[in-house]
């Protein structure tokens, strides 16, 4: 295995393997068809892949699961990645969330609708005609009803409790799954455990925290750990100069270089600013935006990439 | 960034004409997109054993295990209609295939809950509880 066989870039890809909530191509729901867009993802700040369905009243996430060196068979037919795409269903408040945290700087009540706009990710007002959107911001926000408008300021205390109750929902199904949440579990090693009393309370919040945190800014995350009473982990990466750890993340992605780079957290956090042709037709293939699994079993991802 | 504006439409009346295909994971990279006569070489001379499958792939031996999709979930292949001229046009895929189940193969070991594929299929539930709605 030591010599490693120098593998064309897969350009020609315009097929995927997906595993879909069956309500997304539910026919009963036709009017519209659904459509992966580009939304501004609320962790990353970059651009990620969601599925706005059921004319647009149900969001998805779209959330790769890859392994490297893997193909498919379908069919009669050999399909060279190995990539399998999940579309599952999500709570748009997390992508409106950070549209609200912005304008709540100006302390001022407004109409949801004049914040929740995005020059570079004009889908986001989509956002709003989610069936839970409206429903659900008096978790994140206070609300003032003026007439028939109604208007709404960010809140800190009430997203906090908001995420708590996250947090606590995910610690549960965790536990159900018999999730191993030990300190030693990264993400290729995430094993099942046969007996959850070998974790404590503690390790079960951290992860929940890290798999919520997915979602939320890096500031919103360090609030919920305080707020959950979590102190926080020094890792030894984190102590190393940040010029050390940055290096990494900034280096620039070759198009002769492996592919399923476009696919790393790395890439999703920092796109380069300026793309070549070969780069173009690559990121084309949409291995931008799609998350991979991966950072879903490793919640320390987040403390690792400071 | 122009691209962001762009959108995929899926065609979902594409769903009622797609057929259920038999689908594998396989453990290698095969540097080909297109046509291959996988039941005649491949499906074939799989073994069907009480917990596992084996066939014999580019002389390796393969071990693998057919994995059901989650409940309230399928399994869509979706394959692209026309190809855009311009990262900033909409495109279009079709639903051309639909499985429930997939066959995962290893290459040496034995399949078992811990392969990841296997804890990816756990994903679903999982997301349920970081999405679903959370009580006042």
């Amino acid at each position: 295995m030591a010599t490693k066989k120098k593998r064309t870039p897969n350009v020609h890809n315009d097929s995927w393997v997906v595993i879909a909530a069956d309500s997304v191509i539910d026919p009963q729901t036709h009017g519209s068809d659904p459509a992966f867009v580009r939304l501004r993802n609320p962790s990353t700040d970059g651009a990620s892949l969601y599925v706005l369905a059921s004319g647009d009243a149900q969001l998805y996430e779209v959330k790769a699961f890859e392994e490297d060196l893997h193909s498919w068979f379908v069919g009669q037919t050999v399909q060279r990645d190995g990539k399998l795409l999940f579309v599952t269903p999500m709570d748009p408040l997390y992508l409106i969330l950070p549209y609200l945290v912005k304008c709540g700087k100006e302390g001022k009540f407004q109409p949801v609708d004049q914040v929740v706009m995005d020059e570079e990710f004009p889908a986001c007002s989509r956002l709003l005609r989610c069936t839970r959107s409206l429903a659900s911001l008096h978790h994140i926000a206070e609300e003032k009803e003026v007439g028939s408008l109604k208007f709404h300021r960010y809140s800190e205390e009430k997203t906090m409790n908001w995420l708590k109750k996250k947090v606590e929902r995910t610690v549960v199904a965790l536990r159900n799954r018999n999730i191993s949440v030990g300190e030693g579990v990264k993400s290729t090693t995430y094993v099942r455990v046969k007996s959850e009393s070998d974790y404590c309370e503690e390790d079960y919040l951290r992860y929940g925290h890290g798999l919520i945190s997915e979602y939320i800014s890096e500031d919103l995350s360090k609030a919920l750990l305080r707020h959950l009473q979590l102190p926080e982990l020094t890792s030894p990466k984190e102590t190393e100069p940040p010029s050390k750890r940055r290096k990494l993340s900034d280096k620039p992605v070759e198009a002769g270089d492996d592919y399923t780079k476009f696919n790393s957290p790395d890439f999703a956090r920092k796109p380069p600013k300026k793309m070549t042709a070969a780069q173009k037709s690559l990121a084309k293939v949409d291995k931008t935006g799609m998350k991979t699994m991966s950072s879903f079993f490793s919640p320390k991802v987040k403390a690792e990439k400071k | 960034m122009s691209c962001n504006t762009s959108v995929t439409h899926v065609r979902v009346s594409s769903v009622s004409q797609a057929q259920g295909v038999p689908v594998h994971l396989m453990p290698c990279e095969i540097e080909h997109n297109g046509p291959a006569e996988v039941s005649q070489y491949f499906t074939a001379t799989t073994k069907d054993h009480k917990h596992e499958k084996t066939v014999s792939f580019r002389g390796r031996g393969l071990k693998g295990q057919e994995i059901r999709c989650p409940e309230g979930y399928t399994g869509l292949v979706l394959k692209e209609i026309s190809k855009p001229g311009s990262d900033q046009e909409d495109r279009t895929v079709k639903v051309s295939s639909v499985f429930d189940k997939l066959t995962y193969w290893n290459l040496e070991t034995p399949p078992n809950s811990d392969d990841t594929v296997v804890l990816a299929m756990d994903w679903p539930k999982m997301a349920e509880a970081i999405h679903g709605p959370v009580e006042d």
